[in-house]
Parts: structure tokens; sequence; C-alpha cells
């Protein structure tokens, strides 16, 4: 894969032919891809399909064995303090000392960077305020995550690392922290986000890139990869008196019928489903367990990866 | 400057954790005076002077150099050994390596609380034995004291990193450190008299890390006139500090090794 950048500048990430083995193993194999500036990138694939690896090079904590990595226009394994100064990381899992309280371990981070963000705007951006003087060993899994994702943006980052950064939470602190990335977007940091949640990808990021054992299987925005699934599926339930037969000739619809269920793929959803539905109207049927059902991200993954997410 | 308030930070930090700490306070502190209450109710009444390097000094004394120098053991190679350990292996470390933190300032902030700390030990073990057992210490022992305090934090803290490589959980940490300390101590003229110990054994302690500095300790306490400050703590405990920085640092890493 040949990626040709109009702007490199527009570009916080630039990932060109990376490859990383441990002994026999090939963990990231030819990979290439671009972040640009301002966008949520993210970076999908199961355990093991080498998203951390790839991560963890581009944080500077392993080095490629080919390839030309540029984060900020700077390769980094060079990356100093000035380059640190303008990233943030959350990484797949760190602990804490649970004898602070969230302010205490927030504010020892702020110090590090030149320009941090203040602790009170930080927890607030994470949802910790009302635990701001809180010990961490008192706090859920959940919450420690989020003490995590402060200290990763507490100091203004440009560009956010994010390993998994949503794994053990419950479904509406999940939609929060969809809700903090989208607010951080908005304010111009860049973000390359690891997740095995296809939901996540699908909702939050601008391009999506789908690795599978080390090599990027497939790579868009969440549309087009979408569009690569193919087309919408159409199904309901087969009751008695329903003929199948007529219903087909009649709306030019071909179903596939298995048990109690039929279900057919729709080339041209909208002129095939007027149809039908014109059709049903005037013979007045009923349609029992009516859906229409577009691919999601999980098809498009289980396509490219032949397994399920 | 930045490196400076930075270090001050970190000490700061660890410091609050000390203070919340129901281990640290109760080995660190509590447990020196203890044992210092302990040997003197058991051994005082018997003995009134035990000699040491040639020098009869008092019971008191005996057990206030050596214990104070043992809880400076206790507190800094296993402070650092297990704060080392358990922060690498948590993950913490690696977090502060992808900061613009500068690489020293973690080791230099817990080497100055480790430092702090050691130095409140010494106060308050000078502080029982002057007001609980009328133990009287020429001046320069002062001087003597401080000083010997920042050897022994500086030793024993290259000590404890040195071997951080090779102990890879804080559980480990934190049995290997005190096994150490308290083996050492045994023959090392802290718990028991020298004079109880025997010519090859004796001998042999004043090669490692403890004997020199205890008995230096002892010396200042409880001898008058000189400076108080003797060589010889210095070239020993220098020689295995040295040699312990120069390891750990050929061997020093910031990634947990246990995943």
């Amino acid at each position: 894969m040949l990626h040709v950048a109009e702007d490199s500048m527009a570009n916080v990430i630039e990932v060109a032919g990376l490859t990383k083995r441990f002994g026999s193993l090939t963990a990231v194999d030819d990979v290439s891809f671009s972040v640009e500036r301002g966008a949520i990138f993210g970076l999908l694939g199961k355990n093991g399909a080498g998203k951390t690896t790839t991560v963890e090079i581009l944080e500077g904590y392993q080095s490629p064995d080919q390839g030309r990595v540029q984060v900020l226009g700077v390769d980094p394994k060079k990356g100093g303090g000035a380059w640190k100064d303008r990233i943030g990381l959350v990484l797949q899992d760190s602990d804490f000392d649970p004898l602070h309280t969230v302010t205490e371990t927030v504010k020892l981070f702020a110090g590090f960077f030149s320009h941090p963000r203040s602790v009170a705007e930080t927890l607030e951006l994470v949802g910790l305020s009302d635990k701001a003087s809180t010990r961490i060993g008192r706090l859920s899994g959940g919450q420690r995550r989020r003490v995590d994702v402060a200290l990763g943006i507490i100091g203004s980052p440009e560009l956010l690392f994010l390993d998994e950064p949503t794994t053990g939470f419950d479904p509406s602190a999940r939609r929060e922290f969809w809700t903090m990335l989208e607010g951080l977007r908005s304010a111009g940091t860049s973000i390359l986000l690891t997740t095995h949640y296809m939901e996540e990808a699908q909702h939050l990021c601008d391009r999506i890139a789908i690795l599978a054992a080390g090599r990027i299987v497939a790579e868009g925005t969440s549309t087009s990869l979408i569009a690569l699934a193919g087309a919408t599926t159409l199904r309901f339930s087969v009751v008695d008196g329903l003929d199948v037969g007529t219903l087909s000739r009649e709306a030019g619809i071909e179903f596939n019928v298995q048990g109690e269920v039929a279900s057919a793929t729709l080339a041209n959803a909208q002129a095939e489903l007027l149809r039908l539905l014109q059709y049903v109207e005037r013979a007045g049927i009923e349609l029992v367990d009516f859906e229409v059902v577009r691919p999601t991200l999980d098809d498009v993954f289980l396509d490219v990866t032949g397994d399920p997410a | 400057m930045r490196f400076i308030r930075l270090t001050l930070r970190q000490a700061e930090y660890d410091l609050v954790a000390y203070m919340r700490s129901a281990r640290t306070v109760i080995f660190g502190v509590l447990m020196p005076v203890g044992f210092l209450a302990l040997f003197n109710s058991v051994f005082g009444g018997k003995f009134k002077t035990i000699p040491v390097d040639g020098h009869n000094i008092s019971t008191i004394a005996f057990y206030t150099g050596g214990l104070t120098t043992y809880g400076v053991m206790l507190g800094t190679f296993t402070g650092i050994l297990v704060a080392i350990v358990g922060a690498r292996e948590a993950g913490w470390l690696k977090r502060f390596r992808g900061t613009p933190m500068p690489a020293g300032v973690f080791l230099a902030g817990e080497i100055l609380y480790l430092f702090v700390t050691s130095l409140a030990l010494n106060i308050v073990m000078i502080a029982v034995s002057i007001f609980g057992y009328h133990l009287s210490l020429p001046a320069h022992a002062y001087v003597a004291i401080f000083c010997y305090t920042v050897l022994g934090v500086f030793s024993f803290s290259a000590m404890g990193l040195a071997l951080t490589r090779v102990i890879t959980t804080s559980e480990m940490a934190g049995s290997v450190g005190p096994f150490t300390v308290v083996i050492l101590s045994f023959v090392s003229g802290v718990f028991l008299a020298p004079n109880l110990l025997p010519q090859w054994l004796l001998n042999f302690s004043t090669y490692l890390p403890l004997e020199p500095i205890v008995s230096g300790m002892q010396h200042a306490i409880a001898l008058p006139g000189g400076s108080g400050l003797e060589l010889r703590p210095f070239i020993v405990l220098g020689i295995w500090g040295v040699v312990s920085f120069v390891i750990a640092q050929m061997n020093f890493t910031w990634e947990p090794q246990r995943r």
C-alpha cells in the first residue's frame, strides 16, 4: 500500500512500511497510514492484531525494525522533552498509588508540562470533579481509567494516544467518554485510538484502519468501510397464510426463506422497499417482525478478518 | 531550576504516601523505637558498657547508634526497592517516561524523600534516648550523625537500586529488603554486642555495608573528643554505594518485567 500525502503538514502522524518482529513473529507487517490534524483515527483489531505494538512505536516506547514513522514531524525514538510536551498518553494498563487523591496525582503530572490545563478543568472534562479529593484506592475501575485519561490530557496535548481507553466501562460511562473525546476534537486535539469495540470506532472515528495479524486489511471512513460490507438487508417473519411467492413477484425481490424468517439483500433499497410496501398496503397484508438492517462495522470486521470481533 | 522544583514535588508526593501508610510508619519509626526500648531493657541492666571496635561505650549509646542505622537501612534499602519495583510493575515508570519529566526526577525525588524520613527517624531516636534514657551526646555527634545519614541514604539506596532488575514483584521486594537488613544487623553489632560473635564473622562483617557505619555512629554518639567522624565507613560504604550505582545504571529499566 503506497500513501502519498497531499500536505504532510496537515498530518500529525505519518507511518510508511512499518514492520516490527518479535523473534519469528511479525507483530506489525508493512503498515502504512496517516492521521490528519484534528481528526480521531481508530486502529481496530482483535487482541494480538498489532494495535498496541503500533501505538507503542508511535509513542517512542519501541523501535521499528523497518519503515518510517513521524509523529508531529519527529521520529518518536528521537523525541525529547519538547516533543513529549505536545503529546498525551493513555497506556493500555497502568496502576496508581492508591494512597494519593485524584487531585494530588493529576497535579503531580501537571508539573511536568509547560502549558498544562488547570486541574479543575481536567477533572471536569473526564467527569471526576466530585471525586477530586477521593483517594485513588477508593475509586472504581472505570473511575481509575478516567484518572488515566486525566493524566493523558493534563498537558493540553496536540495529539492524544488512547490505547483501549474504555475497556471496563459500563455503557453510560462509555457514552460520556465519547462525548468528552468529541469535545477534545472540537478543541483541536488530534486523537489516535485503539479499540476492539466496533460501535466505538463507528461512533467516534473520522477514519478507521482495521488490523489483522499485523497488517492493515481495510482502511477508510466508517461509511466507506460499511459500503464495502455490501447492501442493506430486509427481514420479516413468515406467518401462517403469507404467500412469499406472490410477495416476491409483486415487489420484484428475491426472498430467501429459512424456517420462519424471510430475508433479502437489497441492491437498490429505496425502490425495492417502496414497491414492497405499496403492495402490502394494497393487499392489506401485515408483515410481522419487519426490519430493514444496514450493515455495521461488525459485519465489515467479520468480512475482512474472517472472525467476529 | 525546573529539575529541582520537580524533584521537590516528587519527594513531597512520596512523603504524603509515607504519612498515609500504616506499614511505613510502623516499620520505619515505631519498630526501631520499640527495639530501642526492648533491647535496652533486656541488656541495659546487665551490661554497663559494650566494647565496639576497641572502645567501651554505654549500652544506650550502643543501641541508639545501631538501631538508628538499622532503621535508616531498613527504610532506605527496602523503601527504594519496593518503590521502584512497585512503580515499574504498575506501569507507573513507563508512564513517567512518556511525559516531559526529566529522567532523573523520579529517582532524585525518591532519594530526597528517603533522606527526609531517615533524618526524621534520627531525630526521633536521639530524642527518645536523651529524654527517655538520659543519653548525653557530645556536640560534634550531631554533625557526625547528619553526615552518616547522608552516607547511609546514598549507599543503601544505591544498593536497593542495583537489585531492582532481579526483583520483579513488590511482594518480593518487600521481603528481600527486610530479610537482608535483619541478617546484616545480627552480624554488624546492631542487636548483639560484637564480642558475642566469632572473630572470623566479626572480621567479615567489616567488609559488609552495615558494620562500618554502625560502629561509626556508636563512636560518634559515645566518645568525646575528635570530630566524631571516621574514615572507614566512608570508604567501605562509598565503595558499596558507587559499585551498586554503576550496576543500577547498567540494568535500570522503565518497562514492567512481568507482563
